[in-house]
C-alpha cells in the first residue's frame, strides 16, 4: 500500500516536472522563435494596402498612401518586428490626425527625424556633414536619412557594394559616371571587387565632409595611402606600396606634409595624388586615357606649370627610388655626396684636431724647457 | 743720437706692417660673409623643415615666403659678387697681370706633406709658407667650387621650368639634392676648417685690416717675408 502510494506520488512528480519543462519551452524559448506577428502592420495595411489610396497636399502634389507588402518584406525593420508606429509615432489609431505639411518634401523632412530615436550615433554624425550644412543653408533637396536608405524598404545599404555608388548616383550623376570609368569603379562593377574603394570609403559615411576644402586637399594623400601604402594589398595587384613614402619626400609631398601638419586651413597649390591621377576617374598608368600616361603627362604637368617644355616631365622622378636607369643625374649626385659629405666632415675634423694636439704639445714643450 | 736709438724710436712710433689684401678684396670678403651667412641662415631652416627650430622660425606661410625672398636677394648679391670676382680675374689674365699667388703649385704639395709629418711628430719645424699657404688655397678653391655648385643648382631650382627648356629634366631633382647637400658641406667646411684657421689657430684679421704685422709675417708667411725683404729663400728640405 505504502509502496503503491509512493509510486503514485513519484509518477505525479515526474508528470509535474515534464509539465513545467513543457510550459517553459512554450513560454520562454518561443519569444525568439515566434514568427514576427506585426499586428499593427496588418491593421495599417488593411487600408494602406490599397494601391489607389492617395491624398492631395496643399502644394497640389498627389501623395500615394499605398504601402506594398513586398516593400515591407524587404525592410530590415519589418523583419525585426519593428512596427509602423515606431516611425509614424503621431498616429495611434483611426482617424489619423490631420496632416499639416504643405509639400511632400516637408513631410519627408519631418518624418526622417524619427530615425534618431534608434540610430542616434549615425544621426548625430549626419548633423556634422556637408549635406546637413547644405540643408542649413536652405537647400531642401539636401539628403536626409530616408533619401539614401529608403523608407518602407530600408535594407542593408552595401549589399551588393555597388549599391553604394548607385545611392550617391541619385544626385551626383556626373561624378558617379566618372567613377564608373575609373580603375576602381570598373573593378567594382565588373567583378564586385571587395578591395576597391566605393564613394563612402573616401568621403566617409554619415559625416561626409566638403572635399573642396584646404584641409581635405592636404589630407587626401593619406586617404589614398590607406590602401596604396598597404604592401599586402598592393602586392595582390602587382602595384608598388612605396608610392606614398616616396611622394612624401618629393617636392610636392614635403610642401603638403608641412601644410597638413601646421597650416591645415591654408590652401596650398602643391599637387596631391588626385591632382595628377584624376579625382574620380583615376586609371591605370598604362591606360592611354590616364592623366599620368606618358602621352598625357606633360599636359597634366602644364595644368600647374603652364610654360613647361617637353623636358619637364623628366624633372618628376615619379614614385620611384633613385636609379641609374630612370634618374641618372640624381643617381650620380647621390653617389657623389654619399662619400663626399662624410669625407669633408672627417677630413676637416681630423686635420683640426691634429693641429690642436700638435700646438698644445709645442706649447707644453716650450714651457718645460 | 746713435743710429740704434733712431731705429727704436721708429719702431715705437709705428709697427712695421705688410700689405696683404687690397681694399677691393676686403670689400669682396665682407659681401661674401654677409651673403653666405644670410643664405645659410635662410636655407638651412628650409632644408630641416621637420626640426622644431626650423618650425619656430617658419611659423607661418608668410614667414616662409619672406625667408624665400631674403634667400633669393642674398643669392643675387652673392652671384653678382662671384661674377665680379671672375670678371676681374679674366680681365687681369687678359692683361697678364693676375698674380699667381692663389694658384696651387708643387710647393703646396711639399708643404702639405711637410705639415703632415709635423702633425704626426715626425718633424719639429713647421713648413715656411709663401703669401698664401696650402690651407688658405684649399679654403679658396674649395669655396670657389662650392659657390659654383650652389649657384648653378640654386638658379636651376629657382627657375626649373626655364632651365628645362634647354636642359634635360633630370637636372632639376639632381640640383635640388646637390643644393641641399652641398649647403651642409659648405657649413661644415666654413665652421670647422676656416674658423679654426682664422679664429683659433690665431686671430687673423688681415682680411678686414688688409695688413699683417712683422711677427705674423715671420711666423706664418716666412717665405713671403724673405721675398719682400729680398733675402734668398730657404729650402727646408735641404
Amino acid at each position: 500500500m505504502t509502496m503503491r502510494n509512493l509510486q503514485r506520488q513519484a509518477s505525479w512528480l515526474i508528470l509535474a516536472g515534464v509539465g513545467v519543462l513543457l510550459f517553459s519551452f512554450l513560454t520562454v524559448f518561443p519569444v525568439n522563435a515566434r514568427p514576427v506577428a506585426q499586428e499593427t502592420e496588418k491593421f495599417c495595411l488593411s487600408c494602406h494596402g490599397d494601391s489607389t489610396l492617395s491624398m492631395t497636399l496643399p502644394s497640389g502634389e498627389e501623395v500615394s498612401l499605398y504601402v506594398s507588402q513586398d516593400e515591407l518584406d524587404h525592410s530590415v525593420h519589418s523583419n525585426k518586428g519593428i512596427e509602423c508606429e515606431a516611425c509614424h509615432n503621431n498616429i495611434s489609431g483611426y482617424p489619423h490626425p490631420r496632416i499639416k505639411y504643405k509639400t511632400q518634401r516637408e513631410l519627408s523632412l519631418a518624418y526622417y527625424q524619427t530615425c534618431e530615436k534608434c540610430h542616434s550615433a549615425n544621426y548625430e554624425k549626419t548633423q556634422d556633414s556637408m549635406h546637413a550644412q547644405a540643408a542649413a543653408e536652405g537647400n531642401l533637396d539636401a539628403p536626409v536619412c530616408t533619401d539614401c536608405h529608403g523608407h518602407h524598404d530600408t535594407s542593408a545599404p552595401d549589399e551588393p557594394r555597388s549599391l553604394i555608388s548607385e545611392t550617391c548616383n541619385k544626385c551626383h550623376t556626373d561624378i558617379v559616371d566618372a567613377y564608373k570609368q575609373s580603375v576602381h569603379g570598373a573593378a567594382l562593377l565588373e567583378e564586385d571587387n571587395p578591395d576597391v574603394p566605393v564613394c563612402t570609403d573616401c568621403h566617409g559615411v554619415h559625416n561626409i565632409q566638403d572635399p573642396r576644402t584646404d584641409a581635405f586637399h592636404v589630407q587626401s594623400p593619406e586617404l589614398c595611402a590607406g590602401c596604396h601604402a598597404d604592401k599586402e594589398l598592393m602586392d595582390k595587384y602587382d602595384l608598388s606600396s612605396d608610392v606614398y613614402s616616396i611622394y612624401k619626400r618629393s617636392w610636392h609631398g614635403v610642401d603638403i606634409s608641412v601644410y597638413k601638419a601646421r597650416w591645415g586651413t591654408v590652401w596650398h597649390d602643391s599637387a596631391v595624388c588626385t591632382d595628377c591621377h584624376g579625382v574620380h576617374d583615376m586609371r591605370k598608368t598604362d591606360d592611354p586615357l590616364s592623366k599620368v600616361n606618358s602621352k598625357n603627362l606633360l599636359a597634366t604637368c602644364q595644368e600647374c606649370h603652364p610654360t613647361a617644355g617637353p623636358n619637364w616631365v623628366d624633372a618628376w622622378t615619379g614614385h620611384n627610388e633613385i636609379s641609374l636607369e630612370r634618374t641618372p643625374f640624381l643617381y650620380y649626385v647621390d653617389k657623389f655626396y654619399t662619400s663626399f659629405t662624410p669625407f669633408v666632415l672627417w677630413a676637416c675634423i681630423i686635420y683640426v684636431v691634429l693641429q690642436i694636439i700638435r700646438s698644445i704639445a709645442d706649447r707644453v714643450r716650450s714651457t718645460l724647457s | 743720437m746713435s743710429p740704434k736709438n733712431t731705429n727704436l724710436r721708429a719702431s715705437a712710433r709705428q709697427e712695421k706692417t705688410f700689405a696683404r689684401f687690397t681694399l677691393g678684396q676686403r670689400w669682396e670678403h665682407a659681401v661674401l660673409i654677409l651673403s653666405t651667412f644670410t643664405l645659410l641662415l635662410t636655407g638651412l631652416p628650409q632644408k630641416y623643415r621637420e626640426m622644431s627650430w626650423s618650425q619656430d622660425l617658419l611659423s607661418t606661410p608668410e614667414r616662409l615666403e619672406l625667408i624665400h625672398q631674403i634667400h633669393h636677394i642674398a643669392a643675387i648679391i652673392l652671384a653678382v659678387e662671384a661674377l665680379y670676382h671672375l670678371g676681374r680675374a679674366i680681365y687681369l689674365i687678359s692683361r697678364r697681370k693676375l698674380s699667381a699667388a692663389m694658384f696651387p703649385n708643387m710647393q703646396d704639395i711639399r708643404d702639405a706633406w711637410h705639415m703632415l709629418q709635423y702633425l704626426f711628430f715626425l718633424r719639429k719645424d713647421k713648413p715656411i709658407f709663401g703669401k698664401y699657404n696650402f690651407e688658405q688655397k684649399v679654403t679658396y678653391w674649395f669655396l670657389f667650387f662650392n659657390f659654383a655648385i650652389m649657384g648653378i643648382s640654386g638658379f636651376i631650382i629657382w627657375f626649373p621650368v626655364t632651365f628645362t627648356l634647354f636642359l634635360p629634366g633630370g637636372v632639376v631633382p639632381a640640383s635640388k639634392m646637390a643644393h641641399s647637400t652641398e649647403s651642409v658641406v659648405a657649413a661644415i667646411f666654413i665652421l670647422v676648417w676656416h674658423f679654426y684657421h682664422v679664429h683659433f689657430e690665431r686671430l687673423n684679421l688681415s682680411i678686414f685690416t688688409g695688413r699683417l704685422n712683422e711677427k705674423e709675417m715671420l711666423e706664418f708667411h716666412g717665405r713671403e717675408y724673405q721675398r719682400v725683404a729680398g733675402q734668398p729663400t730657404v729650402d727646408q728640405n735641404e
